[in-house]
């Protein structure tokens, strides 16, 4: 984050073909970003988990987050001191092991460690690319470049739900979404090799705040672990939590009084005093945690009460994930055309929150009623404008966050609104993971399965207990969705009232 | 040749001594039999210990125990148990206490089982038998060898490899075939004969297709009282 991107000229190289072959490892990384949420269910079955612990899927997916968390601060300066194209080498090579350990893994902790290695990899891929882009073309003329390995990025993550489903419902199985990552990352490494072993980049000598990363790091860590919800059975966070999460705010703590402190500092910490900077910062998590819970609770839904396989799942999610560019590009040509960062933001935000009001009125019929006479159902409208209004948010809230750290600490910005993005990801998916959970097994602490054996009624007892579970689990859904929406409401009022106005465009 | 002349006379006597030394040192190791007998005596004693058990292979569709997990003073235990269903897991937790079997299953409270549900899925109770469990079993191993010493979790053991009649495996879990031999290999533990892996291989659950049994244990001998949970 942290250091703006500082552009030296490479020797002459085939950039097109540089970028290319970077973007196309950048883009395998954001393939992985979610591409796990479809494929949950198989993979806690291989690791020989129950379908009744659900919970224990939740490292799997706080584990990449966490991973990609730590590595993002200090992944900038590490690519200044040893070069772009090393650390994107180093950062492949993890994010390959990574992936082995999770398609091997005959433990849960072995496919968590290898996801939080993937995330640690692909987090740092992320910067090496971007700056190597910024490298590889002069200030004028990178635009186009930065976007495009940008738009890499944002594809990889709406495609990822959808590639995961496709294979975990094909006859490879889930762990080919992760086996797969080899051979291409092999094959990267092959073709790169040469540029890789004679880069005559200037290694730099940068300071890097080591202890501030690493105190963020820890807060986030504990953060995570106390919100676990282990046993969401007794307890909707974790059973250290009363520990945890004090010492979590005394590591965040210590983090902003050294980062006052230091010559280096990762984020400039006084920036929170701009209303405009930490609104859109506290907006963009919101968003982020949004998203995660869309991404996670679709496909389960479709799973659990609709029955439906993996590709299905993913199909259906991804008519959510296809309204977010076009919000996207919708949400930057109103901002622009309305010269408002504020109204466009909160737009977004409400559009998304009522989407998830209307889709946690779904119900077992929801998803047969056609639209209008035409193929479509109530039901694609509704997560098509939840995804548009997740869109329309990212263009007005990420330049109002740059617009206040101004053009010296514009890369720090952009890593920094990624940060926020994943934490409020992390702390959101952890929250609505654990009292998710609690409330379902609240809800059903007195519903006794029958029994077979000599019971010549079980035939209808069991079905009628079936139609209680699913019913409880619909009621899960229900609050999650309009927590989320209340969320998202609270996230349009912030914007609202901290974004400042689009600056008047001058030319420098 | 003179420095050959000259050690002789005192490389014999140290060399002796080497030897008694090494001998005195260690004791060989027990036979197989001994092993066996030491070993399921001590865990038939055990005032408590923590088991695993685990099938792969071929199960096909009669057997819906995948794994198991828990605490047990034979004949009371808790465990937590994963069922297939259907091609799902489930997880359900069933507790043996003073006679009594209860069940938590996906939803709600601890139920009490008759013997005859209990036995349609797991009855978890005949694994540690005094009679019919895998202890008793260990006894009526046919024809066991020992391998040489092998390390199971940081512990010395000697495994002891034999047969165990079929019909005796089928009382241990009723849906094992009761028909021919089943392979069965023992990690004891060197020092104090405490059972730390036991593995049962053979076409269990099918003519022609082979499966695995595993249970590892482990806190050997720290008290386990289970007690009845409240129902409801």
């Amino acid at each position: 984050m942290i250091t703006p991107f500082r552009s030296h000229r490479l020797r002459s190289v085939n950039r097109p073909a540089l970028l290319a072959l970077t973007g196309a490892g950048l883009f395998l990384a954001s393939l992985d970003a979610y591409v796990v949420v479809t494929a949950l269910l198989p993979m806690l079955k291989s690791v020989n988990i129950a379908v009744n612990r659900p919970e224990q899927a939740t490292p799997i997916i706080t584990g990449f987050l966490l991973g990609y968390l730590a590595v993002m601060p200090v992944a900038g300066g590490l690519s200044d001191r040893f070069g772009r194209l090393r650390l994107f080498a180093a950062s492949l090579a993890l994010f390959a092991f990574g992936s082995f350990l999770t398609a091997s893994a005959p433990s849960l902790s072995q496919l968590v460690t290898g996801r939080v290695l993937q995330g640690a990899g692909g987090g740092a891929l992320v910067p090496a690319v971007l700056a190597l882009a910024a490298d590889l073309y002069p200030a004028g003329d990178r635009s186009r470049a930065l976007g495009a390995v940008s738009a890499l990025q944002e594809v990889g993550s709406v495609l990822g739900p959808l590639w995961g489903g496709l294979i975990t419902a094909s006859s490879f199985g889930w762990t080919w979404i992760f086996w797969i990552n080899i051979p291409v990352a092999a094959l990267l490494f092959w073709a790169l090799w040469p540029e890789i072993r004679t880069a005559g980049e200037v290694r730099r000598s940068v300071n890097l705040d080591w202890l501030g990363a690493l105190l963020a790091t820890a807060g986030l860590a504990l953060l995570t672990l106390a919100l676990y919800a282990a046993n969401p059975e007794q307890s909707p966070v974790g059973q250290g939590f009363i520990w945890q999460a004090p010492l979590a705010i005394v590591f965040f703590a210590l983090f902003v009084w050294h980062e006052r402190r230091t010559s280096h500092p990762l984020i400039n910490v006084r920036r929170f005093r701009d209303s405009s900077f930490s609104g859109s910062a506290l907006t963009n998590a919101i968003a982020g945690a949004g998203l995660m819970v869309a991404l996670v609770y679709i496909p389960v839904l479709a799973n659990a009460v609709f029955s439906m396989n993996a590709s299905s799942a993913a199909l259906l999610l991804f008519r959510l994930m296809l309204g977010i560019p076009i919000g996207a590009l919708l949400g930057g040509w109103l901002a622009q055309r309305l010269r408002s960062y504020r109204y466009v933001a909160a737009l977004g935000l409400i559009l998304a929150a009522i989407g998830f009001l209307m889709l946690s009125g779904w119900n077992e019929g929801s998803l047969t009623p056609h639209l209008l006479g035409l193929p479509l159902t109530v039901a694609d409208g509704e997560l098509f404008l939840t995804g548009l209004g997740l869109g329309i948010e990212i263009a007005p809230v990420s330049a109002a966050l740059l617009d206040a750290v101004g053009e010296e600490e514009r890369g720090a910005g952009a890593s920094f609104l990624i940060i926020m993005r994943l934490i409020g990801m992390l702390v959101g998916f952890s929250l609505v993971a654990g009292f998710g959970l609690w409330e379902f097994h609240q809800a059903t602490a007195h519903l006794l399965p029958p029994l077979p054996g000599l019971n010549p009624n079980f035939a209808t007892q069991f079905g009628i207990y079936t139609l209680k579970v699913k019913q409880a689990i619909f009621d899960e859904y229900h609050l999650i969705f309009r927590a989320t929406a209340i969320a998202l409401f609270i996230g349009a009022l912030v914007a609202a009232g901290t974004l400042r106005p689009l600056p008047r465009p001058r030319w420098q | 040749m003179r420095a050959a002349g000259v050690s002789l006379s005192r490389v014999v006597p140290a060399g002796l001594a080497v030897i008694l030394a090494l001998t005195a040192c260690g004791s060989p190791p027990p036979d197989a039999t001994t092993l066996l007998k030491q070993s399921s005596q001590r865990m038939l004693h055990l005032n408590g210990f923590h088991f695993q058990m685990q099938i792969t292979g071929f199960t096909g569709s009669g057997e819906p125990v995948q794994s198991a997990q828990g605490d047990a003073h034979p004949p009371d235990l808790h465990a937590r148990v994963n069922l297939k269903e259907g091609g799902i897991l489930l997880e359900v937790e069933v507790v043996f206490a003073a006679g009594k079997i209860y069940l938590k299953s996906f939803t709600g409270g601890w139920q009490e089982l008759t013997a005859d549900q209990v036995a349609q899925f797991f009855d978890a109770r005949t694994l540690f038998d005094a009679q019919a469990g895998l202890f008793a079993a260990m006894g009526d191993t046919t024809s066991p060898a020992r391998g040489n010493s092998e390390k199971i979790g940081g512990h010395d053991t000697y495994p002891v490899d034999g047969q165990v009649a079929a019909g005796r495996m089928h009382q241990l879990l009723t849906l094992i075939r009761d028909q021919g031999t089943y392979r069965a290999t023992y990690w004891i533990d060197s020092a104090d004969s405490n059972l730390w892996r036991a593995r049962l291989t053979g076409n269990l659950f099918d003519a022609s297709n082979s499966a695995t049994i595993t249970f590892d244990f482990s806190s050997h001998d720290h008290p386990v009282s289970v007690t009845p949970p409240p129902l409801g």
